[in-house]
């Protein structure tokens, strides 16, 4: 299709196989630029579609044929409904494939992280919706972080699903320095989207491991692409106060959390303070309560000693007092007892004493008679004895028989009866009658 | 990558836990100081995530070839 500088459009009109590429019916066609002016900015706005190749369109024509240039068909109207019912079609049609397939619902399947903060962005370089989205981000009015990559991919026409494909797996390949992607659309006409109802696109993008989100600007039906991404936005602002959002929201749990975790440590210490200023009170209660309980055993204790103590004095002094009483008697008596005998010893004593005195002194008076009257006779008897021992004895006087001759020889005093009492040389004393002869021995000799 | 070190959801989720355990005076107060530390470390390790640009994760993304 061709648009020539006079605005005549020149175009086109083919028939593929069913399923294939393959053209079984061709035939030029031309839109004259008076008709091209009208009939391009009605289809366009209202299936919100840019009017160019691969569209399939139903016509009001007027068959022309020219010498030169052969046969051609003059449009005259295009009949946009029909292209939007093929569209609409076709769109289904990838939808449920897409369904058969599995994928379709894959990566709304994904987590996305509470705070996507590493954002992948597939977009044109020099979209002007770019940029604002990007200092959106960067200058959000809470100050968080966000870290930006751009993929650069074409974002319109028949090569954008090429394009963002290869987008895509440049990013797979740094798969962990990433949050999320983000496919974003500068602002601008809201036609040519049907490059994003492209099923390869849709199948690659569905099963891409991390959250796309995506804003390509418009607000008409979603395109497949939106379908199959995680969340889908109407335009790139959206995506990045989503994004800011994901992020507030997360800001202002965590403040929550700690407002909640500062409240409840507080109430468990205060409640901790309390139990502690109640046990110290129970404490001060229960050690007071002891103490007097205590105190008053200890009072009642003490009266009870005291009590005791006398009753236990009292009953030791009568005890002691019964004791010494009976000792006393008991001594008494003892001694009593002790005296009586002793009398009685005594008596009989000097009784039995008198008894054997009287027995001694009647025996000593018949001794005396005895004696006296033996003696009487004894010494008659006596004295005759002894008158006649005295002329015995006036026989045998030394005396008598030395004046008879006899003599006494001694030696040192000593009579000597036998001559081995004596030596030559001794000294004899040889007493007579009527003195004493002192003579040495010069000899001595046997008898025989 | 110090970044993967603890994740939000991590973070959060061990808040909560240990929120849990407080509401439930499942702590006694001397676990109480250490999980009142460990929770500050918590948020300070978010909010630092939130708001402080990490250099490292910039220049892996500046090095990135397209």
């Amino acid at each position: 299709m061709t648009v020539n500088r006079s605005g005549h459009c020149y175009l086109d009109l083919i028939e593929t196989e069913a399923g294939t590429d393959t053209v079984i019916a061709r035939c030029r066609a031309t839109i004259w630029s008076y008709t091209f002016r009208m009939l391009k900015p009605y289809f366009e706005t209202t299936t919100g579609q840019a009017f160019s190749n691969g569209l399939k369109i139903l016509v009001q024509a007027k068959v022309e044929f020219h010498e030169v240039f052969g046969m051609s068909l003059n449009i005259r109207d295009i009949d946009p409904v029909y292209t939007l019912g093929d569209m609409a079609r076709q769109r289904q049609e990838i939808i449920r494939k897409l369904q058969d397939d599995g994928v379709f619902e894959m990566n709304k399947e994904l987590e996305l992280p509470l705070v996507p903060q590493r954002i992948a962005i597939v977009s044109s370089p020099t979209a002007a919706g770019l940029q604002d989205f990007i200092d959106q981000l960067h200058n959000n009015p809470h100050h968080f972080v966000f870290y930006t990559k751009l993929f650069p991919a074409v974002m319109q026409g028949t090569d954008a699903p090429r394009s963002v494909m290869n987008a895509l797996e440049l990013i797979y390949e740094y798969e962990d320095m990433f949050d999320a992607v983000v496919i974003i659309r500068g602002g601008g006409a809201q036609i040519d989207l049907a490059c994003f109802d492209n099923y390869e696109l849709a199948f690659h993008a569905a099963q891409f491991p991390l959250p796309i989100i995506t804003g390509i600007g418009h607000d008409k039906d979603d395109t497949v692409l939106d379908m199959v991404a995680h969340t889908r936005m109407k335009t790139p602002t959206a995506v990045a106060e989503f994004l800011i959002s994901g992020a507030l929201t997360f800001a202002q749990q965590l403040n929550e959390l700690e407002t909640h975790f500062i409240e409840l440590v507080n109430e468990q210490l205060e409640a901790n303070k309390d139990r502690l200023m109640d046990a110290a009170d129970q404490l001060n209660l229960l050690v007071n309560q002891f103490v007097s309980k205590q105190t008053n055993r200890l009072e009642i204790a003490g009266i009870q000693l005291k009590n005791q103590a006398e009753s236990f004095l009292k009953s030791q002094q009568t005890d002691l007092n019964k004791v010494t009483s009976n000792t006393k008697n008991r001594t008494e008596r003892y001694i009593s007892l002790q005296n009586h005998i002793l009398e009685q010893s005594v008596q009989e004593l000097s009784f039995t004493f008198r008894k054997q005195v009287l027995k001694s002194e009647n025996k000593l008076t018949r001794l005396e008679q005895l004696l006296k009257s033996g003696t009487t006779g004894i010494l008659r008897n006596e004295k005759k004895n002894l008158n006649r021992i005295s002329e015995k004895l006036r026989l045998v006087d030394p005396q008598n028989i030395l004046k008879r001759g006899y003599s006494l020889t001694l030696l040192n005093g000593k009579i000597v009866k036998s001559i081995d009492q004596i030596s030559e040389g001794d000294q004899l004393e040889t007493r007579l009658s009527d003195g004493i002869i002192e003579s040495i021995v010069e000899k001595i000799s046997n008898k025989e | 990558m110090a970044t993967k070190k603890v994740t939000y959801k991590e973070a959060i989720t061990e808040i909560e836990e240990i929120l849990e355990k407080i509401e439930n005076e499942e702590l006694d107060v001397d676990e109480l100081a250490e999980q009142v530390s460990r929770v500050s470390a918590l948020i300070a390790i978010c909010k630092d995530k939130l708001h402080k640009t990490e250099a490292e994760v910039e220049k892996i993304l500046n090095e990135m070839n397209q």
